[in-house]
């Protein structure tokens, strides 16, 4: 494949599918210590949609994310990112990969904090030798209503106002596929709602894909689709769902015995 | 990256304070002995001036030279090590951010340039610090040079020299980025995930070049001290100094694992008050922290209480051989022109002057199949040849010490291991006149550094030219008469200042202890300021560390002077261990000069340096209480929730 370097960037749409695992396993430790975090799982992230990944604490949801980022070796299976098989892909590969095609928003520890917004937005293109024009940079931040906290370093910036910075630095890459772990996890109501809009529209506006990962039913019930795991199985499958069918698939989920 | 780097830098200046630091005084040191270097080889030696006052300026630059080049060495090589571990700990400290940069899309290379740029900017600021301290540094240093006798009175150093500017310059750099590539290695190996999951790697301290080194360093040691308790007493020596280099530096490798041990030991005195136990508990938990600030210390100990003790025993016995040596009761110094008369002070049996005279002799010498000649001019002695085999054990390498008469010359213990041949013929220059003479004999050298060089028959030497030098004499007093009574016979005759075998002794010994203690004072200095920088470094940086863990202790119920209190009592045991491991290794460095001088003499000969130990025990307590109160103190300021709910 040769959509890896050079200009002119790859559209995301580019790839049908910007993520995906087929029969993945992962196996932490040996023998009694044995853990399955992920058993046999497939499942793809198209572009152009965002699909919410939920289950109980400690069922793979963080693991399943971290392999099709290709952060985590896979024990068995294979995963694919913008098109190109990654299994076994060397380190250089995998952080050609970070720079362009994949973006990453966490529950906290998003930003570096020495730099400030503005840098922080930057960081990503810097790191990938693309001159990166301020407006640009400017202009993604007032997209997340930060405009006047350019200067800021994150510690005097909010929960949710990180979370933004932390999406506007996903958004200035324009990546493939947007890997979120309980993204509004730390933050209050109204802030998660913004959070999310702003999730929304890189799905609509972008044809970016979303992979996020949630305990929240309203935040969920914002994605396309929503898939359930229980003990690193996938388990359950919504698509177009509400926040009340979610609420009730989880608790069914949660109550049955294991 | 650059400004990636720069940004960091501005942020963590506080972190690297102590590098720079460190830096600043390894430039100013290189380029200050560059300087004096460069300023001895300009103005070399004074017109006009006599054979023996040049020989005297040309040896005393040679030490200074020594001197020198060993302070640079020292320096260099402490500063990277200091360095070093201030980069070790920033990527441990900065390991979410790390991975968080590998995450976004940064290479390895690119974290490998990132701390290479901080270091370089480190390096810079260090560098632009050190040529500024470059100056005073210089002048000082050539003070000191002269206060310690190795440069002539009067002498002034060069204050600028473009090309000691660039070399130090260029040191500064070089050895900042000496200093972070084992860090920088490190970062590189930070994996991007460690910034979403708090993997317990980060926590690993013993790394296995840790290892590696601390056991291997250790097995090292107690070989050597094993060996060191046969040892004869040079190979006991150079033990001593090998024991004291490798065991402190194996200790402080493997501080993580010992300090805490040590701290279970000293956790039965701490245990008693609430204080006493939060600061074990942290000295078991926070092992980084405390094994970087035990870590100097122990070195630091160990090199100056190890080296120090062995060069005073060694001064020791160089003092007792020389009680040996001698056969007498007294020994009188006097002008060469009374020594004559001695002999004739009643109660006197025997009486053996030698005068040192300001004679020249051009000898050959050989060595590895080389031979050149050099002209002597001090320590050539004067004898009564039976007069001094009467006075004196004497023992010889070779020839025979019957046959010195006549037109010859003996080898002092002095020039024992400088190729002169027995059987040679050398030039002695006397009063004007060149006169040869026949090697007859040698002696055995002796553990003093400034023994006699050669010996004459005093026939050789004109009396007008023998009574213009400087005379020892032994005496040995007649049965039956007090030596005191001879001394003050002595004394009233206005001979010259009489005093018993072990008084001379005793001075001879004090005199090579300060020559000794004087070099060792300026190596040791300077050690103790970069253990210095280097303790309030380790302190600093983990009192910074340690803000949300001193705001938690606070909502938890402790007072600001309570957590004050709690870090100094942890910073205190810490200290001590320092203190007790580094004595453990100078003490396993002078159990060989012990061994050495039980065989040897029948007596232990062990001088313990106590009021230098004393001196750096009271010197590390205020050091470290101070710093640890200090850090705390500005880490506690902020009120505790806003140290509690930030996070980056
Ligand atoms: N490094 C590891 N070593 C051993 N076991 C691990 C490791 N990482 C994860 N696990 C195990 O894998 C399983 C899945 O972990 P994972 O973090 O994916 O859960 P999760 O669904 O994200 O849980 P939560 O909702 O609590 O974040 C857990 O049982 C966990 O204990
Ligand atoms: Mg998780």
């Amino acid at each position: 494949m040769t959509q890896l370097s050079g200009p002119p960037p790859a559209r995301s749409a580019a790839f049908p599918i910007a993520a995906e695992l087929r029969d993945v396993s992962r196996v932490h430790g040996s023998g009694s210590a044995m853990v399955r975090a992920l058993d046999g799982v497939s499942l793809a992230f198209p572009a152009g949609s965002w699909t919410a990944v939920m289950g109980p604490s400690g069922s793979g949801k963080s693991t399943l994310l971290h392999c099709a980022a290709g952060l985590e070796r896979v024990t068995g299976g294979q995963v694919f990112l913008a098109g190109q098989e990654i299994t076994g892909a060397p380190d250089a590969v995998l952080t050609r990969l970070r720079r362009k095609k994949i973006g990453f928003v966490f529950q906290s520890f998003n930003l570096m904090g020495s730099l400030t917004a503005e840098q922080n937005v930057a960081l990503p293109l810097k790191l990938a030798g693309v001159r990166v024009p301020r407006g640009d940079v400017r202009a993604v931040l007032e997209a997340v209503g930060l405009g006047d906290r350019l200067r800021h370093r994150p510690r005097e910036l909010s929960g949710g106002q990180q979370q933004r910075v932390a999406i506007a630095r996903a958004m200035v890459t324009r990546p493939a596929v947007l890997f979120a772990d309980e993204p509004t996890g730390a933050l209050d109501s109204a802030s998660a709602r913004t959070v999310l809009s702003l999730l929304r529209r890189m799905v609509d506006e972008e044809g970016q894909a979303i992979a996020m990962v949630t305990h929240d039913p309203a935040a969920a019930a914002r994605a396309d689709t929503v898939v359930f795991l229980s003990d690193g199985r996938l388990v359950d499958r919504l698509d177009r769902p509400t926040a009340a069918q979610v609420a009730e698939r989880l608790a069914r989920l949660e109550a049955a015995p294991c | 990256m650059l400004s990636l780097s720069f940004s960091t830098f501005r942020d963590r200046w506080r972190l690297f304070a102590g590098a720079i630091v460190a830096v600043a005084l390894g430039v100013a040191l290189v380029q200050s002995s560059l300087l004096v270097m460069v300023s001895t080889d300009r103005a070399p030696v004074p017109p006009g001036a006599s054979g023996r006052v040049r020989e005297q300026i040309r040896e005393g630059y040679a030490g200074a030279a020594t001197l020198l080049g060993m302070t640079v060495m020292l320096s260099v090589f402490l500063t990277v090590f200091i360095v070093g571990s201030t980069f070790a700990f920033t990527v441990a400290q900065r390991r979410r951010d790390l991975a968080l940069l590998r995450l976004v899309g940064g290479g390895r290379g690119q974290l490998v340039l990132l701390l290479l740029a901080e270091a370089l900017l480190l390096g810079l600021a260090g560098t632009a610090l050190g040529a500024a301290a470059g100056v005073p540094a210089t002048w000082a240093q050539a003070r000191l040079l002269i206060a310690l006798g190795f440069l002539p009175d009067g002498f002034a150093p060069v204050l600028w020299d473009s090309g000691a500017a660039v070399a130090s310059a260029c040191v500064g750099i070089a050895v900042s980025l000496a200093g972070v590539l084992a860090a920088s290695r490190r970062a590189a190996k930070v994996r991007p995930l460690d910034a979403l999951r708090d993997t317990g790697a980060s926590a690993r301290v013993m790394t296995p070049m840790r290892w590696l080194s601390g056991v291997s360093g250790l097995a090292l040691t107690v070989l050597m001290v094993a060996l060191a308790q046969s040892a004869e007493l040079l190979g006991a020596m150079m033990l001593a100094l090998g024991i004291s280099i490798t065991g402190g530096v194996a200790l402080s490798a493997l501080s993580p694992l010992v300090v805490p041990l040590a701290g279970r030991a000293l956790g039965v005195a701490l245990r008693r008050s609430t204080l006493g136990e939060i600061a074990q508990a942290n000295l078991r938990d926070g092992v980084r922290r405390s094994a970087s600030t035990a870590a100097p210390l122990i070195v630091l100990v160990a090199l100056l209480v190890g080296l120090a003790g062995t060069l005073g025993s060694l001064a020791l016995m160089s003092g007792e051989e020389q009680r040996r040596l001698v056969r007498g009761d007294l020994v009188v110094e006097s002008p060469g022109a009374a020594a004559e008369r001695i002999a004739a002070v009643p109660g006197v049996a025997a009486a053996s002057p030698e005068v040192t005279v300001p004679i020249s002799v051009t000898a050959r010498h050989h060595e590895e199949g080389r031979s050149w000649r050099r002209t002597h001019y001090s320590g050539i002695v004067a004898v009564d040849p039976p007069a001094y085999r009467r006075a004196h054990k004497v023992r010889l390498l070779a020839g025979s010490f019957d046959r010195l008469r006549g037109r010859t010359i003996a080898l002092g213990p002095g020039m024992a291991a400088e190729g002169v041949r027995v059987g040679s013929t050398v030039t002695a220059r006397v009063g004007g006149h060149a006169v040869r003479l026949k090697v007859v004999a040698a002696f055995v050298p002796t553990l003093e550094n400034y023994s006699e060089t050669f010996l004459v028959p005093r026939d050789v030497v004109p009396a007008p030219v023998r009574a213009g030098g400087e005379a020892q004499t032994v005496v040995r007093v007649a049965p039956g008469t007090e030596p005191a009574q001879v001394r003050e016979r002595v004394r009233a005759a206005g001979l010259g200042r009489a005093r018993t075998v072990a008084q001379w002794a005793d001075a001879r010994t004090a005199e090579q202890q300060r020559g000794n203690l004087g070099i060792l004072a300026v190596l040791m200095g300077m050690a103790g300021g970069y253990a210095v920088v280097a303790v309030i470094n380790a302190v600093v940086i983990a009192g910074t560390e340690r803000r949300a863990e001193f705001a938690a202790a606070r909502v938890a119920g402790m007072s600001r002077p309570q957590v004050v209190r709690a870090a100094l009592v942890e910073s205190w045991a810490v200290t001590a261990i320092g203190l007790v491991l580094g004595c453990a290794v100078a003490g396993g460095a002078l159990s060989g000069m012990l061994a050495a001088s039980l065989r040897g003499a029948g007596r232990p000969l062990v001088a313990v340096p106590w009021t230098l130990l004393a001196a750096v025990t009271v010197g590390a307590f205020a050091v470290t209480g101070a710093t640890s109160v200090w850090t705390t103190f500005s880490a506690t300021r902020p009120r505790p929730v806003t140290l509690l709910t930030t996070r980056e």
